[in-house]
């Protein structure tokens, strides 16, 4: 049977691409090819910006509660395609089913919050400013903006950005990740179905070629991008040369303390997920535990042994705990990461490099994996791993704590497990991550709270989501009126 | 096998009710049962309501922050032969109802007590339960 092979979607019309270059798509449960994508070139995107440039010319004359009736029907259309889009993307990027699932959700989330344009588009005014003299702040769409989104939130992270691009009367085009684009394009078959005017939403497929040319456009007014920091670095330079509006997401080490008076067994369940929800791969994902003082004994062993229970395999089986790595690359710099921990003297506690999973020998898959003493000198301790892998770090105190946070390169999250107010005040009052959780091993803002860190996991000052996101995507005018 | 997750337990519970749904469907229609044919017509439509509210649950109601796994739930006991109405006498067959009943109260109880953590999922299948208590009620009286 021939694979699917996934189209560009321009100017409201499924388009082949232009280009030559072809990537195989993998179930990274079974290695088994399931589908194909040409990757489009600076071609594809001129007419995918072009489209989106002829379409913001009516699209922003619609009024904004026209524009979110769209949303609603879109929502209805990703409601209703709910499960087939999480299984779609379980199967291309190999999270577990639930996981897939919570992903979608949070995607349909930001469509709901971006319907209450009416309320967080709105300007200002202020009469007399001097005289007879009144001043109105307009909030005005400005344009042609591009996403590029990353392979571990295939689903959610471009709707982090598009509803609010599009429902402040922006048009859109979305680069996908080259690695599992069958998520989104199921998605904007949905789309499809909704009758937006063609042209607001483009989606081209692509690599580094695609993402040049969305960075050196001069009809594209701005990008934002979830990835990995020197991309993230790369996209902010690019776009400030081109003098682009940017939100660039980045790389995370996120630590998760944990105080002696913490309630361990409440808190066990969610220290697991962090660490191990979605294998390790996401920016929120905890890497560092760091158990403080005579606790640390107690929270290590039964971390591990909690951990040693995590049923690893396909994420589409209702009984797996946790999925394979997104592909064979990503597997081997996992395992190098290992190796690394190894040869740098951490105490390997538990060790997932020799999983094997029954029915799938092909698949990309690693165990949790814990590292005791690790110090924060160590590679293991400094690096992104992107991956099961738990580097346990002992700390004395809580100031040693926020230390070890404070002098990462990262700081996207935070958590701390306590159960003391003044030891949560104290955290949260003095961490530099941006996001912070106490008693929570996700500290995943909901899309009406902003999404992004601070230091090298956030270029850029507006992040996703949230109200400010409407801010980015909008100019505001300034009008000073006065009447003789 | 064990019901490790948000998922796991609700696809059971879809699974259960579309079973206990094609079983009295397929009763309502056998003459042996045909003075009680609109009640568990009735019974089919609350399985046909309770799959959809399973079906919204799992769509609505999961959040990456707390997407714990599920320990010491297992689906053995609440799994049931599936028969054929054709095969059994009456007795049988509202023994067997007495049965279908049962195991979905005591799933969804059971169910409710594990999913603690996710208090709007645990309120979804108190609410599936109770149509199923409802329905023991109207075979006792019937």
């Amino acid at each position: 049977m021939a694979l699917p092979i996934m189209k560009n979607y321009i100017n409201g019309e499924w388009v082949e691409s232009n280009g030559t270059q072809i990537g195989n798509i993998k179930n990274p449960a079974t290695a088994e090819q399931i589908a194909q994508v040409v990757f489009g070139t600076a071609d594809d995107v001129e007419k995918a910006v072009q489209a989106a440039r002829k379409a913001f010319v009516q699209w922003r004359e619609t009024p904004p509660l026209t524009r979110a009736r769209y949303l609603f029907r879109i929502k209805d259309a990703l409601e209703e395609n709910f499960e087939d889009i999480a299984r779609t993307l379980t199967m291309e990027q190999g999270k577990i089913i639930d996981e897939a699932r919570a992903e979608i959700r949070r995607m349909i989330e930001n469509v709901e919050h971006a319907t209450g344009v009416t309320t967080l588009m709105c300007g200002y005014t202020l009469e007399d400013i001097a005289k007879g003299i009144d001043c109105t702040g307009h909030r005005q769409p400005m344009g042609v903006f591009a996403g590029v989104a990353p392979y571990n939130f295939p689903g959610m992270v471009p709707w982090w950005f598009l509803p609010y691009a599009i429902v402040t009367g922006n048009t859109y085009v979305l680069k996908p990740s080259e690695q599992v684009p069958m998520t989104q394009t199921r998605i904007f078959e949905c789309l499809d179905e909704v009758g937006l005017p063609d042209g607001v939403v483009n989606m081209v497929h692509g690599s580094k070629d695609v993402v040049n040319a969305i960075l050196d456009h001069k009809d594209i007014q701005g990008v934002s991008f979830v990835g990995s920091t020197p991309t993230a670095r790369y996209i902010y330079k690019r776009c400030g040369e081109t003098g682009k509006r940017v939100q660039a997401l980045g790389g995370a080490k996120n630590i998760v303390g944990i105080m002696p008076d913490a309630k361990l067994n409440e808190a066990l369940p969610s220290l697991v997920t962090s660490f191990f929800g979605c294998s390790g791969q996401r920016c929120l994902a905890g890497s560092i535990l760091a158990p403080v003082g005579e606790a640390a004994d107690l929270v290590v062993d039964r971390f591990v042994a909690t951990a040693k229970n995590i049923k690893v395999g396909d994420g589409l089986s209702d009984f797996t705990g946790m999925g394979p790595m997104a592909s064979s690359a990503h597997l081997d710099r996992v395992l190098g990461y290992i190796e690394k921990g190894i040869k740098e003297g951490a105490t390997l506690v538990l060790d997932g490099r020799d999983c094997k999973v029954e029915g799938y020998p092909e698949g990309y898959f690693v165990g949790p994996t814990i590292f005791d003493n690790v110090t924060p000198e160590m590679t293991i301790a400094k690096e992104e791993i992107f991956g099961p892998v738990v580097c346990v770090v002992r700390c004395k105190t809580l100031d040693e704590v926020i230390k070890l946070i404070n002098t990462r390169d990262f700081a996207n999250a935070a958590c701390l497990y306590t159960d003391s107010g003044t030891a949560a005040r104290k955290f949260k009052y003095k961490v530099l991550p941006s996001m912070v959780g106490i008693n929570i091993g996700i500290a995943a803002p909901m899309s009406f709270f902003p999404f992004g860190g601070a230091g090298n996991s956030m270029f850029g000052d507006i992040k996703g989501h949230g109200q400010e996101i409407f801010h980015f995507f909008t100019d505001t005018k300034v009008v000073i009126e006065r009447w003789f | 096998m064990p019901i490790i997750n948000f998922g796991g337990l609700l696809n059971f519970a879809e699974a259960m009710e579309k079973q206990d749904m094609e079983f009295y469907l397929s009763i309502a229609s056998n003459p042996e049962m045909s003075d009680l044919s609109d009640l568990f017509q009735g019974f089919a439509k609350d399985g046909k309501k309770n799959i959809a509210h399973i079906q919204r649950t799992r769509r609505e109601n999961i959040t990456e922050m707390i997407l714990e796994g599920i320990t010491g739930f297992f689906r053995k006991p609440f799994v049931l032969e599936v028969k054929d109405d054709k095969e059994m006498g009456r007795a049988q067959i509202l023994k067997y109802v007495d049965k279908m009943e049962a195991r979905a109260i005591a799933y969804y109880t059971e169910g409710a007590k594990k999913i603690k953590a996710l208090p709007e999922v645990s309120m979804a299948l108190k609410v599936a339960g109770k149509k199923r208590m409802a329905h023991t009620q109207k075979l006792s009286g019937s």
